[in-house]
């Protein structure tokens, strides 16, 4: 795993809880209750969608659960650009996309940002400007495209296709399909009368194939004329009568108005067609683009040639050369609050400005979850990697076969004292098969009281840590806790790692990728008596008194990552 | 108003209890005198209450979902907003962030033993038996709140989702990916649109024989007036051919110098290279010998274009995570033969074909051989050619002139061999072949004006005659009716096509509903099994429906279909 050993995963049980019965089979369900009384595979391949780092987990308190991000709902507050910080209103979102609008954009090549430079050599900021890579050097010169002015970059884009040409906008294609159009028709009514006239309009259309944007704008217009010639004016013969929208409106207007009437005598509207030409959307195909891509693959090679990540990350995918490529825009980022999905309370919710980390709502796992760690038992605590002794633990070269201890460390974020049941498989699961025996699995964990009252109570009461008496080490006996402190407690783990070369009596000899790690799924119940409405924070639960104590519970699977076995 | 409504109303109901239902046709077809359109007014009476459209807006998002990428995007976009694959790297768990270790980039990521080729790599696939729909629901639910979070930011708003899907899926994976958008995402309804009509609309046309070369398999999909009426499938499609691929880089490792035992090429990396620098030779080689030529086109143009060039031209491909990075040079024409082997398998003969691998250009000739002839008609002048791997150089002009060379040989013939009858057969042909070409060379210089005025020409040889209200008629036809190009059969002819999603995109813009509209509260209830049986449900709503005691908005259907899905 790419997380340093050891580590701590916490699963949300949420996946086979959330799923709608009714499509479920009956041996699905089946092999449900199965699984209810199975222990949790780490190796699964479900697993990794249910284990997540305590960190990345919420907890709701009406639900008294965990809440991973699947059973969440997420609402967006607001967005912005995470590369010029500018807040953009929902309205923008929704017309202009989830790009930055204004002039940040990443490097198709590389990801990176991109910047806006002059060209200008006398060293004044003066036009023509280009964007370019600071990481790989890409610019859009590579492209054949130079800006004008220095802002608004976005909107220039727009407007410049590769090579410098001008991309028309929504309005000067329709109305350049509708001269073409008429340059048609004129050429369909001279049929029978051919000219020589025609010949040259055939000169000055297009030389080159219609982008993709132009065909799909083409056949747009396409069938919303064929569409409408189908609509009659007629209010009542469109099924859907919408009285919310204006051109419903019209369409009433019109049986009142005399024209209306006399429109609908027209004779029967003909069958809604196919595209016949490229105006309308049509496009035959040509061999010569073909052979003419692979002609150029063959003449200048792999390096002309896109990613397919490159591919898929560019607006239109269909680009094959690096000269198609485009500056991507900064997609945009969101704020957003989290809510619970079964009883739609807000988990988190963060302040609306842009600039502020902070949360006016955040409920998080962090503080209602035990802490579950392990650690070698002859290791330093974790302490940062730089300072650590060369001497210590190696997580990464665990022996197989050789028993050894292990400190499972559970800290307690609740106001009231815990009493935890640890469980594990005594083999865990896998191929590599290690044994796992907790030494003390039912122990009690403090409240996370006030930090001064553990040492005024320690000072009281030192005989409470029995076992670290500074003359007398402690010893590792079945049935007791190794250490305890205010709000924490640890236990002996003691580990036999499994012999990764017996795997291959099976016949396959090679390990899968991190089928060395050893992983040890913990199942973990606490208990815990609590002021019933303490933490309801008074939002009115009526079943609890003040006072009165509740007993609470929790279950749930851990997995601990110890290290890679290697030998 | 309230007076006057209250009895329109009562009036309208009264018609409706007294069993003279009345007719769409009437409320059609608006009175020549001009008078107050009673239903309008109770209609709108009725319906005016809270709200007053029972349809809600209609946002649609789209969504097209294939074994390999989810692509998302808005109604009357001509991109989808995002193309997403799955791939390994976003199916790991949450805080591990190996992908971004430089070390681990340097590796060549090893598949799992016991998995295929690219199973990775994959979200469904067809045969179920060796999926865990678990898992397709977890990657699934993965990526669709990526869509949602990531690339459409919107608002809380419901949107209903147009969802374009592969026609004929298994119900347990359509329930899974259903399951997931309506309960994930909350969409308040989901249109349901085969891939293959979506192509069709996306080509701008309404009849067309789809070619989706996918992930698993190759679908020829014959529409006709946007509906499916036959279907062919070969597992001749993107997986065999990056497996072949792999085969061809492997062989060029082994004589590289410096490999390594076992050091194989990985899945990401036959994919690049298929995708960056494969090709396929546009031009049918194998059966040269049988084709027959015309006389007019000789065969030494394509001979001449076999000639071998020199020096020959290779292409080099860097392997940075091969140990140690290297690079090998590959002659180019050694990357167009994955697509001669895995899709048009020219080394091996029809008869050795199961039915699940005919080679492509034989399933697309197969698949129109069993289509009516007009619809034959339609179709072959309408192949369109998509899915992912359609987009390597030079296939679709191969396929289509192998389909040409196909249909030159053979005719529509169904029998497939004429034991030993089939000289015979063949001869037949030619003649016919001959006969043919010689009238069309006689077409030029047919004798208008018989050469002796005192005996006529028989009326076989003659010319037909000119009809003045014949050509009246056509001169009609051609402006008011359709352009004859596009009504163009016949030929085999290619026809480019902006991919389903762009269809979908197209038909959630002009609000066409479709057939398959599956309700979140029904679907949640019964799921899929409250589908009606019967594959139709007509979509122009039925007059009852808008009676003052029905609930249901008109938007609403009374009971909901799978079409072609059931």
């Amino acid at each position: 795993m790419a997380q340093p050993f050891p580590y701590t995963y916490y699963a949300c049980d949420c996946y086979d809880s959330n799923g709608t019965s009714s499509t479920k089979r009956a041996s699905q369900l089946l092999r449900e209750a199965e699984e209810d009384e199975r222990t949790f595979d780490p190796r699964s391949p479900r697993a990794n969608y249910s284990l997540y780092p305590l960190e990345h987990l919420l907890y709701c308190e009406d639900c008294q659960q965990v809440r991973c991000p699947r059973c969440i709902i997420e609402e967006t507050l607001n967005w912005y650009c995470p590369s010029c910080l500018f807040e953009v209103p929902s309205s923008v979102v929704k017309s202009d996309g989830n790009r930055c609008t204004r002039s940040c954009f990443s490097c198709p090549l590389c990801t990176s940002p991109m910047q806006t430079f002059s060209l200008d050599t006398t060293g004044e900021s003066a036009p023509p400007f280009i964007l370019e890579c600071q990481y790989c050097r890409w610019s859009t010169l590579e492209i054949g495209i130079e800006f004008e002015k220095g802002q608004g970059i976005a909107a220039q884009l727009a407007r410049l296709g590769n090579g410098g040409k001008h991309i028309p906008t929504n309005k000067e294609r329709d109305k350049e399909r509708e001269r073409r159009k008429e340059i048609e028709g004129r050429k369909a009514r001279d049929v029978l009368s051919p000219s020589t006239e025609s010949t040259n309009t055939d000169a000055d259309r297009d030389d080159e194939p219609p982008s993709h944007d132009d065909l799909f704008s083409n056949l747009t217009a396409f069938y919303k004329s064929q569409v409408d010639a189908q609509t009659p004016s007629n209010p009542f013969s469109s099924h859907d009568i919408n009285f919310s929208s204006p051109s419903a409106y019209s369409r009433i207007m019109n049986l009142y108005s005399t024209t209306g009437s006399k429109k609908n005598k027209r004779s029967k509207p003909s069958a809604m067609r196919e595209a016949a030409s490229s105006l309308e959307g049509l496009t035959l195909h040509d061999p010569a683009n073909e052979a003419a891509a692979i002609e150029r693959i063959k003449k200048e090679g792999w390096g002309v040639t896109l990613s397919p990540a490159q591919k898929h990350a560019q607006i239109n995918p269909n680009v094959r050369f690096v000269d198609q490529l485009r500056p991507l825009a900064t997609l945009l980022c969101t704020k957003r609050s989290k809510r619970c999905r079964s009883c739609r309370q807000i988990l988190t919710k963060p302040e609306s400005k842009m600039t502020s980390t902070r949360y006016k709502i955040k409920l998080l796992a962090l503080n209602h979850i035990p802490r579950l760690s392990i650690r070698a038992l002859n290791a330093t605590p974790p302490i940062p990697v730089a300072s650590r002794p060369a001497d210590s633990f190696d997580y990464n070269a665990l022996k197989p076969g050789m028993p050894s201890h292990f400190l499972l460390h559970l800290s307690n974020p609740l106001f009231d004292p815990i009493k935890v049941t640890l469980a594990t498989p005594s083999t865990t699961p896998g191929r590599v098969q290690s044994r796992v025996t907790i030494l003390c699995p039912q122990f009690d964990v403090g409240a996370n009281t006030d930090i001064w009252d553990d040492a005024l109570s320690s000072s009281l009461s030192p005989m409470r840590r029995g076992s670290q008496l500074p003359d007398q080490a402690p010893q590792i006996e079945a049935g007791k806790i190794w250490d305890r402190g205010r709000n924490w407690t640890s236990v002996a783990v003691e580990i036999v790692p499994g012999f990764t070369d017996a795997v291959g009596s099976d016949g396959q000899n090679e390990l899968e990728e991190d089928e060395d790690v050893l992983e040890i799924p913990i199942f973990v119940r606490i208990e815990y008596e609590t002021d019933a409405g303490a933490d309801e924070r008074g939002l009115g639960d009526s079943r609890g008194s003040k006072g009165e104590q509740e007993k609470r519970e929790e279950a749930f699977w851990t997995v601990v990552g110890v290290g890679r076995i290697k030998g | 108003m309230s007076t006057s409504g209250e009895r329109k109303v009562s009036a309208s109901l009264g018609r409706s209890v007294r069993g003279a239902a009345p007719r769409l046709a009437d409320l059609a077809s608006t009175p020549e005198a001009p008078r107050t359109p009673t239903l309008g007014r109770s209609v709108s009476s009725l319906f005016g209450s809270p709200g007053g459209s029972f349809r809600t807006d209609d946002d649609y998002v789209v969504i097209e979902v294939g074994a390999r990428f989810v692509r998302a995007g808005f109604p009357g976009e001509s991109t989808p907003r995002c193309t997403l694959a799955f791939d390994p790297d976003n199916q790991r768990r949450v805080g591990d962030y190996r992908q971004w270790d430089p070390e681990c980039a340097q590796k060549r990521s090893n598949p799992n033993k016991g998995q295929d080729w690219g199973q990775e790599f994959e979200l469904y696939r067809m045969d179920l038996s060796r999926v865990d729909l678990g898992v397709v629901e977890d990657k699934f639910e993965r990526v669709m709140r990526d869509v949602y979070n990531k690339y459409f930011v919107l608002d809380t708003k419901p949107r209903r989702i147009l969802l374009a899907l592969p026609p004929k899926m298994p119900h347990p994976l359509m329930s899974t990916l259903l399951d997931v958008l309506f309960g994930g995402v909350q969409a308040p309804s989901i249109t349901l649109m085969s891939s293959p009509v979506l192509s069709t609309v996306a080509a701008g046309l309404r009849s067309a024989l789809v070619v989706d070369i996918g992930w698993a398999e190759t679908l020829v999909t014959a529409v006709c007036e946007y509906r499916e009426v036959h279907e062919q499938r070969t597992v001749r499609a993107g997986k065999l051919l990056s497996e072949e691929m792999a085969k061809v880089l492997n062989a060029a490792l082994d004589e590289h110098v410096g490999y390594q035992e076992g050091d194989d090429i990985s899945f990401e990396e036959a994919e690049e290279v298929l995708s960056r620098v494969g090709w396929c030779k546009s031009k049918p080689r194998s059966n040269r010998r049988t084709l027959y030529f015309p006389a007019r086109t000789s065969p030494i143009l394509e001979e001449f274009e076999d000639a071998v060039e020199t020096p020959e031209p290779t292409m080099t491909i860097p392997l940075p995570k091969a140990s140690p990075p290297s690079e090998i040079t590959v002659p180019f024409a050694t990357l167009a033969k994955p697509a001669d082997n895995a899709l048009f398998a020219t080394e091996t003969a029809l008869n050795e074909f199961d039915d699940h691998e005919l080679p492509l250009h034989h399933l697309i000739y197969r698949a129109l051989l069993f289509l009516p002839m007009d619809v034959r008609r339609l179709c072959m002048s309408r192949i369109v050619i998509t899915g992912g791997v359609s987009a390597l150089p030079g296939l679709k002009s191969r396929i289509l002139a192998e389909l040409e060379a196909l249909v030159q040989a053979k005719g529509w013939d169904p029998v497939r061999n004429y034991g030993t009858a089939s000289a015979r057969h063949e001869q037949i042909l030619r003649q016919q072949r001959d006969a043919r070409e010689l009238r069309r060379q006689e077409g030029d210089d047919t004798i208008t004006e018989p050469l002796d005025p005192d005996s006529p020409l028989p009326a076989g040889l003659r010319g037909h005659e000119e009809d003045s209200i014949d050509a009246k008629l056509a001169h009609v036809a051609l402006r008011n009716g359709p352009p004859p190009a596009s009504l163009a059969g016949g030929i085999v002819r290619g026809v480019e096509t902006l991919g389903p999603w762009a269809g979908a995109s197209l038909v959630a813009q002009q609000r066409i509903r479709g057939i398959v509209e599956i309700d979140r509260e029904r679907y949640l209830q019964h799921g899929l099994q409250g589908a009606s049986k019967e594959k139709e449900v007509s979509v122009v709503p039925q007059r009852q429906s808008m009676g003052p005691g029905v609930v249901r908005g008109a938007g609403e259907r009374a009971s909901w279909t799978l079409g072609v899905w059931a």
